[in-house]
């Protein structure tokens, strides 16, 4: 499986891209949403996952959901938004524009293992 | 008038335990509030903005080696092989995780900026009022965390007026 991680924080790229390579994922990475588009334009294949922080420079990761519904070729991305926004407005917001889940930082590894499985990315119960 | 609810030192506890247990949970216990604060040389403050039904800042300070080992926890790297950046970047996340959970106890609708990195020297927040702050000891270092506000400083100059 590929995933991409798109956020602005390099260290929070390194943690997300360290949890999802415990799950065997090879894992891309962008720092904003303009740059995940370049990413993924250049890559050989369609990740399954993208996990979006919101608040990033440039194109954040609302916007970037946005464009990536445009795409029919990356229709069976799962968009996955992790951010620190956590106003019931701005969840609504990103689901209606197309985000499948929507993961509040903190998150604990379990809680993000629990959301990937519910999307059929990661088996039922890999962490017994 | 609206009667506001605006977080407390207690709420600041709670949101710091929970960032600091799920985001740089180490084998360290972090003790929030539990220790006198000291003179804290800061070195760094990082903050992030806050602009809507709120207006006011989140602001995370710690010395610089409290700001190297965020960084070295979260890069699982050894402090003495990051760098400025890196050093910058982990503190910068950090406020941005507890600056957005503070957010979702503040007035809505509002949006919270990207975070801001400065010298502690240099981090003046002019026009704001201190509502409430609390203090972390993690790994031998101590971190202050305070919400600010500017629109309090408004309605204390509209009383003063």
């Amino acid at each position: 499986m590929l995933g991409i991680v798109i956020d602005d924080s390099k260290a929070m790229r390194k943690i997300l891209r360290k949890f999802l390579e415990g799950l065997d994922f090879s894992v891309l990475e962008a720092g904003n949403g303009r740059e995940a588009l370049e990413v993924l334009d250049s890559a050989d294949s369609v990740p399954e996952l993208a996990l979006i922080d919101w608040n990033m420079p440039e194109m954040n990761g609302l916007e970037f959901v946005v464009e990536a519904r445009k795409r029919p070729e990356w229709r069976n991305m799962t968009l996955v938004m992790v951010t620190t926004e956590s106003e019931h407005s701005q969840i609504v917001r990103a689901l209606a524009s197309g985000a499948h889940e929507y993961v509040i930082k903190p998150f604990t590894k379990d809680g993000m293992i629990d959301k990937l499985a519910l999307l059929g990315l990661v088996p039922v119960g890999v962490l017994s | 008038m609206t009667d506001e609810v605006l977080p407390t030192s207690d709420d600041l506890d709670n949101i710091a335990e929970q960032v600091w247990s799920a985001f740089l949970a180490d084998g360290h216990e972090a003790v929030v509030d539990g220790a006198e604060p000291v003179d804290l040389d800061a070195d760094l403050a990082a903050s992030v903005a806050i602009v809507g039904a709120f207006d006011g800042h989140v602001v995370v300070t710690s010395s610089r080696d409290g700001s190297r080992e965020v960084a070295s926890a979260l890069f699982e790297m050894s402090a003495d092989e990051l760098s400025a950046d890196e050093v910058g970047d982990a503190l910068g996340e950090l406020a941005n995780v507890l600056g957005g959970n503070v957010k979702s106890m503040l007035p809505a609708p509002s949006t919270m900026s990207l975070p801001r990195i400065a010298s502690a020297a240099h981090g003046h927040w002019p026009g704001t009022v201190e509502l409430c702050r609390t203090v972390v000891a993690w790994r031998g270092n101590q971190f202050i965390l305070i919400l600010l506000s500017s629109r309090q400083q408004d309605r204390l100059e509209r009383v003063v007026a």
